[in-house]
């Protein structure tokens, strides 16, 4: 069960779900320079969103139906607050100063975490998550059915992403942004309309990890947003802030990591008792720190606008 | 917007349509009818807190009622040009009043809503409450029937806005002598420490309430006055000596405390102000966004722990004196500061806020687990180290009650003492560093980098003093904090908890407050800490309140409530309203902002 | 004075590659001291590349930059601390500044008082601001903006920024000022007086490098001119020789000329296109190469 293998697979696991959620991170700090804190917070209410359709649906509809369902619900709450947060927080505060639109995001992510745990019923602790708990090995690793749903979904939201940058119109006025948003307005590209777009794919890609994750681990947390969210940031700057593909690479590398280190560090001899799950979060962290001390533009590097 | 109010001019009207003789006569009226109001019975059980049930003595919320209804009539008087005290409304402008009537009518009607809904019915009312109802009306109707230009053209709500606005220009007080200068600052600290005395000593949260729409309100009337304008300036001339009744205001708290329940209040609002304050040159002077600043005072408090002798400290044989372990504790977060900024400022500032929040989780995680279990013993993991001994001074021990001159001084008054001295310290340094060369580089490299940068500052090793400075603070703060607490546990020190200290605290105090002011973060810490402790029902919901108004302040009025003049213009790109955003080619002179 | 011929800036065959393109190329500079040089060129000549490479913002990719016989450090803050200073193209100001306190930052090279001297305002720290504040004034008095000492920068008008921030540059003590721009957007009044305050800061014994788009400026002013045309130097002289010669008019109009730079590449696209069988050839055909990397 612990074999190298197993634990491979299950880095890679946990990286696409940092990998979709860094997504949205890079996209709208490539374009906007704002790390949106409280992107952390619409992976979180995404999930509960499904929660919300799954309760409401008959019980013993079928996963195949439930699945989709709770997809859209999830979907739907995740972006209307995304773009909610950019047209009221955020847009106001286009010109401001730095740590405004930075402060406001911190507020935004502690209100969205309050506001689940206040009002949604019994969010004050875990809430049990439908989970697709069927197993299948394959030589000595051992997978979920909703390890499956994982990374398919991955797949697909990536795959998308790639024809919609590349191919779209839409998608090639987003690179324009990315890369000198005052050009691309010059050029006749509704800028505002795309810093929008970006926000609810971003928004989107996190409630498909939300309902990946609850199905993986049949719970969700109305805190579950704050740590993840960090990784996967922490995911997004690995991999070069502002690269999409950078964010998914990025994602996977740290999975990886960060299982392994939990795996295997207490295998280093002066070093046992740093191992397990305790250490993983401060691991993922050091491996923060040393990137941007060795290179801060990332893997793949960075595309951020000049804005000098 | 350049109407000069004359109030001879009859050709304006009120909002509200009444003649005008009979609107200051209603003002007046409403105003002392509001305050004889609170000596009717307004309740007959005594049901609910402070007694409001006898005729003739007025009690708890009456009595705010009576100060708010008495402060509109002054306000009132002063607006009509009544001699001896035009001093309250030097522009003549109508806002003092509507405003000051507003809060009378809000703590009325909060105190008799609060009666009939906390009993249950309107029936627990008695006669007296409904009189006080409709008094406190008067004085509003009054205010708004009152001449304010523009009355008849605008919209209902512009005329409302300019009933509550401040007047544009601030005529210049008459030059007055030293000795009389000092002794206003005086008077105003006394009231001030009054108010805020009253304000902690509220044992009950609807009196808290009132008390808030009290003073909120009349802070405001008398901003619209110009008052405080006109006190800043004196302030501003008298720097020093207002500083020696600040913290002369401060000493003297704790002995006007009979219960040492209110000193530990006070104890904690001033190690989170001062927190704040050290958090306030990091974010508010240098511009860099720490979030993960809490685990500095950690930092601080663990070590303190840690040399102070308890017995579950790893080191239990050690104890050092408290200057020994004051600057221990102040160094090792002077060297986690240096650790942390070394490889991040040198980045771009939104990763300095990632890192600092990882930072701040990795020492709670790393506390947490260094108990000789998941990691060698140091911290004795998520136990902590209680027991932590009193301090001692020269035979003066700070666990037990003194008595001097005649007033007791318990625990907490002890501790308080001793952060009023730590306090000042912070402030000195605070100050001394921002009217300095480095703290003008803080400055340029927070307006713009590549400038200062070509003024040869070292963008890098100014930011990292910045820091460094602000952890060791910190730490500073942080040892005094592990001997008021008696014990440090990992569990406090994260980025959002329910209780403070955590760093969306501090930074929602420092952003509250007014980044790059003195008063600014301890007026926030003050008020973020009363908050919840006052008003228990929000205790749950501190934190949702805390990310609501963050969004809030930052969309309509990020410079805080205590404005650092420079932060709001930064704030407010075109707030110079005399000086046209394109350029002039001649060499026509621009008006100055001086002396501001 | 004399003027004398020691070089105060050298530059040698500074290249400047931004990945395939190539911004400034090979290019040879002196500034001696005592001097002052104007540097002209047309649009993405490369002007503020080079200029950029004179103030650290840039490490050349080939050539070195020398001030006073030692190479140029590669930070823009031990550049100005080595004795070059800069104004901006843009002004950058401290706007919420006051005047004084812009010049005050300018000095901060040239004082030493750091976070414990201010904290302990030792008889050396008075000392220190005193001489700054000394200092400062001077300069402020140099420039006629005294009287506005308190005043806050962004209330200026526009020309007297423009002052403010040579005065915060000559704040440090220089042995080579740079200037970029210093006119634009000038009325005729305003770029006399900045004409004589150039002279001024020239006789002070500082010697000026200028970039400027305004021809009779940096003619009036110069005693040499180098032309940069697509990343290279075309022509260098007195601004006669200059002003004489018809490359120079040809490069800014950008008509084709013997010998123009990037002259290779313009011939490569011309065949391209008459391959292609293209519609009519443009008629300004040596604007293909892109301009990325540069504000000019």
């Amino acid at each position: 069960m612990n074999t190298l293998p197993q634990q491979l697979a299950n880095g890679l696991l946990l990286g696409s779900m940092y990998g979709l959620i860094a997504i949205g991170y890079t996209m709208v700090y490539g374009i906007v320079q704002l790390i949106n804190f409280a992107h952390g917070e619409i992976f979180m209410t995404g999930g509960f969103g499904a929660l919300t359709v799954y309760l409401a649906l008959p019980s013993g509809t079928s996963m195949w139906a439930l699945v989709p369902l709770m997809l859209i619900g999830g979907a739907i709450v995740a972006v209307l607050i995304a773009v909610g947060a950019e047209r009221f927080a955020y847009r106001p505060l286009r010109g401001a100063p730095r740590l405004a639109p930075l402060i406001t995001a911190i507020g935004l992510s502690l209100a969205l975490q309050e506001v689940v745990r206040n009002f949604y019923p019994d969010a004050d602790r875990a809430r049990a998550f439908p989970g697709l708990d069927n197993t299948h090995d394959i030589g000595s690793v051992t997978i979920k059915d909703a390890d499956i749903f994982l990374i398919l979904a991955a797949i697909t939201c990536m795959a998308f992403l790639a024809l919609f940058i590349s191919r779209s119109r839409t998608g090639r006025a987003m690179q324009a942004t990315a890369q000198d948003p005052d050009t691309a307005q010059l050029m006749g590209i509704d800028t505002n309309r795309i810093i929008v777009i970006a926000f609810a794919i971003g928004g989107l890609f996190a409630a498909v990890a939300s309902v990946a994750y609850g199905l993986k681990y049949g719970n969700i947390d109305y805190r579950m947003g704050f740590l993840m969210g960090l990784k996967a940031f922490t995911a997004a700057v690995l991999g070069g802030i502002g690269n999409i593909y950078g964010a998914m690479l990025g994602g996977l590398v740290l999975g990886v990591a960060e299982t392994l280190a939990s795996a295997y560090i207490d295998g280093i001899p002066g070093m046992e008792q740093l191992g397990g799950a305790s250490w993983a979060n401060v691991w993922a962290f050091a491996l923060l720190i040393l990137v941007l001390l060795f290179r801060p533009q990332g893997l793949l590097g960075e595309r951020v606008a000049d804005r000098a | 917007m350049t109407e000069i109010l004359t109030k001879t001019d009859p050709a304006t009207r009120g909002l509200v349509p009444l003649p005008h003789a009979a609107a200051r006569v209603l003002l007046l009226a409403g105003g002392a009818a509001t305050a004889a109001s609170a000596f009717l019975a307004w309740t007959w059980t005594s049901a609910f807190p402070g007694d409001l049930t006898i005729n003739g003595y007025p009690g708890g919320l009456q009595w705010l009622t009576f100060t708010a209804g008495i402060l509109t009539v002054l306000f009132a008087l002063a607006r009509y040009g009544t001699p001896g005290l035009g001093w309250l409304s030097p522009t003549g402008n109508n806002a003092p009043v509507v405003l000051s009537a507003l809060g009378a009518l809000g703590t009325t009607w909060f105190t008799v809503i609060a009666i009939a809904t906390d009993l249950g019915g309107l029936t627990n009312l008695e006669p007296g409450a409904y009189v006080a109802a409709v008094a406190s009306l008067l004085p509003l109707l009054a205010a708004l029937a009152l001449p304010q230009q523009g009355a008849g053209e605008q919209t209902a709500k512009e005329t409302l806005g300019h009933y509550i606005a401040k007047a544009e220009r601030i005529p210049a007080p008459r030059a007055t002598a030293p000795w009389i200068q000092r002794l206003v600052i005086t008077a105003v600290t006394i009231i001030g420490l009054a108010t805020f005395t009253y304000g902690i000593d509220t044992e009950y949260g609807e009196l808290f309430i009132g008390y808030l729409f009290v003073v909120v309100f009349t802070l405001w009337a008398l901003h619209t006055a110009g008052l405080v304008d006109r006190f800043s300036a004196l302030v501003a001339g008298n720097r020093s000596f207002t500083l020696a009744m600040g913290f002369a205001a401060a000493i003297a708290f704790p002995f006007t405390q009979t219960d040492d329940h209110y000193a530990n209040i006070g104890v904690n609002i001033l190690i989170f102000g001062t927190v704040a304050l050290g958090l306030n040159i990091v974010v508010g002077l240098a511009g860099l966004l720490d979030l993960g600043y809490v685990a500095f005072l950690g930092v601080g408090a663990y070590t303190a722990a840690l040399v102070s002798g308890s017995e579950f400290s790893t080191f239990s044989g050690v104890q050092f004196p408290f200057w020994a372990a004051a600057l221990s504790g102040a160094a090792a977060s002077l060297i986690f500061g240096v650790l942390i900024g070394a490889p991040t400022l040198r980045l771009r500032g939104d990763y300095l806020a990632i890192v600092t929040l990882g930072f701040g989780e990795i020492f709670r995680i790393a506390v947490n687990n260094l108990d000789g279990d998941s990691g060698p013993d140091l911290t004795n993991g998520p136990n902590g180290i209680p027991a932590i001994p009193d301090l001692s001074f020269f035979g003066y021990n700070f666990g037990e009650s003194h008595d001097i001159a005649g007033f007791t001084l318990g625990r907490f008054a002890n501790y308080y003492l001793l952060m009023v001295l730590i306090m000042a310290i912070v402030v000195l340094v605070y100050t001394r560093a921002a009217d300095s060369r480095i703290g003008r580089s803080w400055i340029a490299i927070r307006e713009d980098e590549t400038a200062a940068t070509a003024m040869g500052i070292n963008g890098f090793r100014v930011k990292l003093v910045a820091f460094a400075l602000g952890a060791s603070l910190a730490g500073l703060a942080g040892t005094v904090s592990a001997h008021v607490t008696y014990s440090v546990v990992p569990n406090p020190y994260q980025f959002a908890g329910s209780t403070p200290p955590n760093s969306a605290f501090l930074l929602a105090a420092v952003v509250l407050g007014g980044m790059g002011t003195v008063a600014g973060p301890l007026l926030g810490a003050a008020l973020l800490y009363l908050l919840p402790e006052k008003l228990v029902f929000l205790q749950d919901k501190s934190l949702l309140a805390f990310g609501i108004a963050l969004v809030l302040l930052m969309r309509f009025r990020p410079e805080g409530i205590i404005a650092n003049r420079r932060r709001q213009l930064e704030f407010h790109e075109t707030g110079q309203l005399d000086v046209p955003d394109t350029t002039t080619l001649t060499d026509q002179p621009a008006v100055t902002k001086t002396g501001a | 004075m004399t003027t004398q011929t020691t070089p105060v800036l050298e530059a040698r065959d500074v290249t400047m590659r931004f990945g395939g393109l190539t911004a400034v190329r090979s290019v040879d500079f002196t500034v001696n001291s005592g001097e002052i040089v104007g540097l002209i060129g047309p649009n993405g000549a490369g002007k503020t590349t080079f200029f950029n490479c004179l103030t650290g913002l840039y490490v050349p990719t080939e050539g070195k930059v020398s001030y006073k016989g030692t190479v140029l450090p590669p930070k823009p803050h031990l550049v100005t601390q080595a004795g070059i200073a800069r104004t901006f193209q843009n002004i950058r100001l401290f706007a919420n500044m006051t005047v004084l306190e812009n010049v005050l930052v300018g000095r901060h090279t040239r004082t030493k008082e750091g976070l414990w001297s201010a904290l302990l305002r030792g008889p050396g720290f008075k000392k220190a601001e005193k001489a700054s504040e000394d200092r400062s004034m001077e300069l402020l008095d140099f420039i006629g903006l005294a009287h506005k000492r308190d005043h806050l920068a962004r209330n200026l008008p526009y020309g007297e920024q423009r002052k403010l921030e040579i005065a915060r540059a000559l704040a440090s003590e220089p042995g080579l000022l740079l200037l970029d721009e210093p006119t634009a957007g000038m009325n005729p009044q305003e770029t006399r007086a900045t004409e004589e305050l150039v002279f001024a800061i020239r006789d002070q014994g500082i010697a000026i490098l200028l970039i400027e788009h305004d021809m009779r400026f940096v003619f009036n002013l110069s005693d040499r001119v180098a032309v940069l045309v697509q990343g290279e130097k075309l022509v260098e002289g007195t601004p006669q020789v200059v002003q004489a010669d018809e490359r120079v008019v040809a490069a800014y109009l950008g008509t084709p000329f013997e010998g123009a730079p990037g002259a290779d590449e313009v011939a490569e696209v011309e065949a391209a296109e008459a391959d292609a069988d293209t519609a009519t050839p443009t008629a300004t055909a040596d604007s293909t190469t892109s301009t990325r990397g540069e504000s000019q």
